[in-house]
């Protein structure tokens, strides 16, 4: 497998900062420890990939940070600030928007009221004004186009297929402008062809200067997506790096092989 | 950017269409609106008049009792329908309401319609404390909970007998003096009912339109995900919560006032927060009018039951019958059965994708391959947008197999 380089000028590794860090992050499920200690850095204005067997604790990880659950201990901070235990939607509004694995999405809204969740309100005047409104319309709209379901927008999601599903998931994320988005496998469960239409979109998205973290299980687009990998196994991280040298970390191998 | 969508976008005021998502209003949709409008001066003309029409005060009492039905099943819809919390214990917040507009007259010496609105604040300050606590739970939990306060609240009010006159029950002032007559109290009392409906349905109908609105029914839908997109939805379901303990108190208050008389068991019932779940379920709990017609079939159904089969427990019966029959063959409820019947008298469908026409399709790729995708002012990174395939932007536009619903 030869890896692609990174686009985004994947040499500048050293320079970087830090955008969303944790330390000492864990989280018990009975006995289980899901996340386990973990001390991850995420680089700002890079794709960072989260890889790493299946029951590593990724999905678990990005519930901690994002306030789905509260951590047992550790500290989730973003861009310095402390945003450990905060409720799911503080850290929302304080720039991270994620897309969950097994997609979710309004089922009985419409594709366009599910782009109007996400408007973000100032003020509780503005939560009172009308949802279909003309910009925030136009705003998912173009949204939609750019993902490519725009002429979908009055079917109800429930009805479009799981790769429109997943696009539309994407794009409702996209309506909070969030700076740092998470994605939980992106190209889980999608035809090839649409992955690619996904790397496209992230791409375009982390040159308009989004951060990204992706937990994904298609090493070819994690390879020729990421900056930056960091590997999971066991609930921390056991290797980290760019894509090229981590692929052929000897412990990564084992963690994946099992050798 | 010369596309279709953006002209329209720009010309038409999107937030006015009721649709909002299509542009242009179909022919068929202004035949629809009219007939709406049509329907709704003509019922609303029929509720005005039937005082004068109603034969007898028993009959107009049955319109009050209907109307207040109404009332109850609209105040319960601002956290049922849009929340999906469904609470089974709001004859909690209809019996406090009762008890706080007769105590506050009899004790207070209040005028009987300042007595109803301080109830109805009193109950709303106290499910504050009550919506913090029981909205935590979803689904099964959060209705076990709504029904514990009903049972804790019917114990209180039998055995604080020196404050709500215990099992013997409660007397209520009548607000209109004694010279008023029976039947005219009825028809006055029907009006109250029906401007109080009008009210409630206003608020639900701008709440329904407004971005609050929005993130309620995201949260009907999946609330982890509403709360991930950034909705406070804490917040969202408390507000909307003492909305509706507020409305079912005053709700609760009118009846008092209009009946005259308050029975513990009566108020404090399992069985009138059921009846609000029933008559909303029936109608649908998701549209604006679906309560109110929930109210009328069963309130109507109730009464017919009563007078033909006397004190028998076979309304019950009926009742249960016709929920099961509702929620086998319209599980959504009447109004949204009869709006998908209506969807299919449809000439021209709505855009979707079983409607997209090839033409429609190649347009659609077209557009996206004129690299129309990206906004304007962000560079296209070389090697992504007009570089992607045929294949893969044909994929993201294929429509759905058929089996899939
Ligand atoms: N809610 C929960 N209750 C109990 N155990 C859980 C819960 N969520 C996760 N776990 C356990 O925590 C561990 C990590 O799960 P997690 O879903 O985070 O892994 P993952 O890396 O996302 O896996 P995958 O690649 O399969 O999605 C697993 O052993 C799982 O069984
Ligand atoms: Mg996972």
């Amino acid at each position: 497998m030869t890896s692609t380089a990174p686009v985004g000028g994947a040499t500048a590794t050293a320079t970087t900062e830090p955008s969303l860090e944790t330390r000492g992050l864990t989280k018990s499920f009975g006995g289980v420890r899901a996340v386990d200690g973990a001390d991850v850095t995420f680089h700002r204005g890079k794709i960072n990939a989260l890889i790493g067997p299946n029951g590593s604790g990724k999905t678990t990880f990005f519930n901690c940070v994002t306030g789905m659950i509260k951590p047992d201990s550790g500290k989730v901070t973003l861009g310095g600030n402390d945003i450990t235990g905060k409720p799911p939607h503080r850290i929302a509004a304080a720039g991270i928007g994620r897309s969950f694995q097994l997609c979710r999405i309004f089922p009985r809204l419409t594709v366009l009221e599910n782009m109007l969740v996400g408007v973000r309100s100032p003020s509780v005047l503005h939560r009172m004004g009308g949802a279909r409104n003309g910009d925030d319309i136009a705003k998912a709209r173009e949204l939609l186009r750019r993902v490519g379901i725009d002429h979908l927008e009055s079917s109800e999601a429930r009805d479009i297929s799981y790769g429109q599903q997943k696009l539309l998931e994407l794009a409702g994320v996209l309506m909070v402008d969030p700076d740092t988005i998470m994605l939980d496998e992106p190209a889980g469960g999608v035809n090839p062809a649409l992955i690619g239409r996904i790397g496209t979109l992230v791409r375009e998205l982390n040159a308009e200067g989004r951060t990204f973290v992706i937990v994904e299980h298609n090493m070819d687009m994690v390879m020729s997506l990421s900056d930056h990998v960091v590997v999971f196994d066991r609930g921390r991280p056991i290797a980290e790096g760019p894509p090229s040298v981590v692929q052929n970390d000897p412990r990564v191998l084992e963690a994946y092989l099992g050798v | 950017m010369p596309s279709a969508s953006d002209t329209t976008t720009g010309a038409a005021p999107a937030g006015a269409a009721p649709g909002g998502a299509t542009e242009r209003r179909s022919r068929f949709d202004t035949t629809l609106l009219g007939g709406k409008i049509a329907l709704l001066v003509v019922v609303g003309a029929l509720v005005l008049v039937f005082p004068q029409m109603a034969a007898d005060p028993f009959i107009l009492s049955v319109g009050v009792v209907i109307a207040s039905y109404a009332a109850l099943a609209v105040s319960w819809n601002f956290v049922g329908g849009f929340t999906g919390y469904i609470s089974l214990g709001h004859a909690a917040y209809s019996g406090l309401g009762g008890y706080a507009t007769a105590l506050f007259i009899t004790r207070a010496d209040l005028n009987p319609w300042v007595a109803l609105i301080g109830g109805g604040l009193l109950v709303a300050v106290l499910a504050v404390p009550i919506g913090i606590a029981s909205l935590r739970v979803r689904g099964a939990s959060f209705v076990i909970v709504s029904i514990a306060l009903v049972l804790i609240l019917l114990l209180v009010a039998q055995s604080w007998a020196s404050l709500t006159g215990g099992a013997q029950g409660l007397r209520v002032p009548r607000p209109f003096g004694e010279d008023v007559l029976r039947p005219e109290q009825h028809e006055r009392f029907f009006y109250i009912h029906v401007a109080f409906v009008v009210v409630a349905l206003a608020l639900w109908w701008a709440i329904d339109r407004s971005r609050f609105g929005m993130g309620l029914k995201a949260i009907r839908e999946d609330e982890d995900k509403a709360q991930a997109l950034g909705v406070p939805t804490g917040g969202y379901k408390l507000t909307v919560f003492v909305i509706s303990a507020f409305f079912t108190a005053v709700a609760g208050g009118l009846y008092a006032l209009w009946f005259g008389y308050l029975d513990p068991i009566f108020q404090f019932s399992i069985l009138i927060g059921s009846y609000m779940v029933l008559m909303s379920l029936l109608g649908g709990l998701r549209s604006l009018m679906g309560p109110v017609l929930g109210a009328v079939v069963v309130g109507y159904s109730l009464e017919f039951f009563k007078v033909h089969y006397g004190d028998s427990q076979f309304h019950l019966v009926a009742l249960g019958l016709l929920l099961a029959l509702v929620v086998l063959f319209m599980p959504d409820g009447i109004l949204p059965a009869v709006g998908a019947l209506v969807d299919r008298l449809r000439p021209e469908k709505r855009t979707s994708i079983r409607e997209m026409t090839a033409e429609d399709l190649l347009e659609h790729n077209r557009r996206l391959d004129g690299g129309t995708g990206t906004p304007e002012g962000t560079a296209t990174p070389a090697g992504s947008g007009p570089g992607a395939t045929d294949a893969e932007r044909d994929l993201a536009t294929v429509p759905p197999r058929e089996e899939q619903r």
